[in-house]
């Protein structure tokens, strides 16, 4: 007998597909990898810490969700996504442009500061320079 | 040596900045046809992190030198100068740019008003008169876009890419905030200018074909400048100026 599926049959089978320990694993060990990472670079002084809470706060959500995937089940169902991959998936682009986002404000604020301050040497090098023109020296 | 005015740092006369990025070439006759104009000036030449000695050309034909440890771009090399105008305490800046495109003689004609108190910021416009300036047709289009536009926000101006200007305290005050542009400073802070309550008013003066590439010349360039310049006049429209 051939069976059909209605598309919304089709994605309750998605959605109800058991957890797989592989991925709960991976989930886990790259949520592990990543604060170790972050860790490392702020032990190396390569990242300040005040850069380190939004990716402790990721791979602590990372760990939660790995722990509770009928969770990250139910948030599929909410948001009418099929399969909790593509949530995850959503997210995490969700993240990126945020992130991106936050460091673009930084690097224009960075940027003024650096004009600022190279304005400032130009400047002062002009009047060291005319200082030392008049006492007929080098400073 | 050829003077350039009142001794550096101490300008209580004014001061006529001159943005430079890789002019040395033509620094040299720029600076000897300011000399022989005997401004009541001092000459500051803002060196945008040239490559060909540019600092050492002005220097040499006795000009203040403003050394940018590395190129910002036009607009902050003009603010360089108003700020160190503002630390000088000098009353007024002339701009000019480095390329010969603007004639020394008329200095004396655009700073007038501002020193008599009549307004605080006047630009040197090539189309108030005819002149006989020459300008392509792309970049006369743009120009009129721009010039539309700025009549669309109530500010009216013919020559909104001029940087030929004089300006005032007042207009110092307002530009050397971190509001100005580092790249092009054209009808958006001219429209900040006229929001901010300063008088703003056009002299016509005569102008030189320049060297230096026009942002308005075609290219990814323009397309680029038309871009932040409608996202910038949009900005500077919707801000409520501070008292």
């Amino acid at each position: 007998m051939n069976e059909t599926l209605t598309l919304a049959q089709l994605r309750e089978l998605f959605l109800e597909n058991p957890d797989l320990e592989a991925t709960r694993w991976l989930a886990l060990s790259i949520s592990a990898v990543l604060i170790g990472v972050v860790l490392w670079l702020v032990r190396k002084r390569s990242l300040r810490e005040e850069y380190t809470p939004i990716w402790i706060i990721v791979s602590a959500a990372l760990v939660f969700v790995s722990l509770r995937l009928d969770l990250l089940r139910e948030l599929t169902r909410a948001i009418g996504a099929w399969t909790p991959s593509s949530t995850v998936f959503f997210l995490g682009e969700l993240f990126l442009v945020a992130i991106c986002l936050n460091y673009a404000v930084r690097l224009s604020r960075a940027g003024l500061q650096v004009k600022n301050l190279a304005q400032e040497i130009a400047i002062l090098r002009a009047r060291v320079d005319a200082l030392a023109a008049r006492r007929g020296d080098s400073l | 040596m050829p003077s350039h005015g009142s001794e550096p740092g101490s300008a209580r006369r004014g001061v006529l900045v001159i943005p430079a990025y890789n002019e040395a070439p033509r620094l040299p006759a720029l600076l000897a046809a300011i000399a022989a104009q005997e401004l009541p000036l001092e000459v500051a030449v803002v060196d945008d992190g040239s490559r060909d000695g540019t600092a050492d050309v002005a220097a040499r034909a006795g000009a203040t030198v403003l050394r940018h440890p590395f190129n910002l771009g036009y607009g902050a090399g003009l603010q360089t100068g108003y700020k160190y105008a503002l630390a000088a305490g000098a009353p007024w800046v002339v701009q000019m740019d480095a390329d010969g495109q603007h004639d020394p003689r008329d200095v004396k004609r655009l700073l007038a008003p501002v020193r008599l108190g009549e307004c605080d910021l006047v630009i040197g416009s090539r189309f108030l008169e005819p002149t006989g300036y020459d300008m392509d047709p792309l970049r006369q289009l743009g120009r009129r876009f721009f010039i539309a536009l700025a009549r669309a926000f109530g500010f009216r101006v013919t020559d909104p890419t001029s940087g030929f200007q004089a300006l005032g305290r007042r207009v110092l005050e307002l530009y050397a905030s971190d509001a100005f542009p580092s790249d092009y400073p054209d009808v958006d802070v001219l429209l900040t200018a006229h929001r901010h309550g300063l008088v703003v008013r056009e002299i016509s003066v005569r102008m030189h074909a320049g060297e230096r590439p026009s942002t308005l010349h075609g290219g990814l360039r323009s397309v680029w400048y038309l871009y932040k310049m409608m996202l910038s006049l949009w900005a500077a429209s919707s801000r409520v100026p501070k008292p």
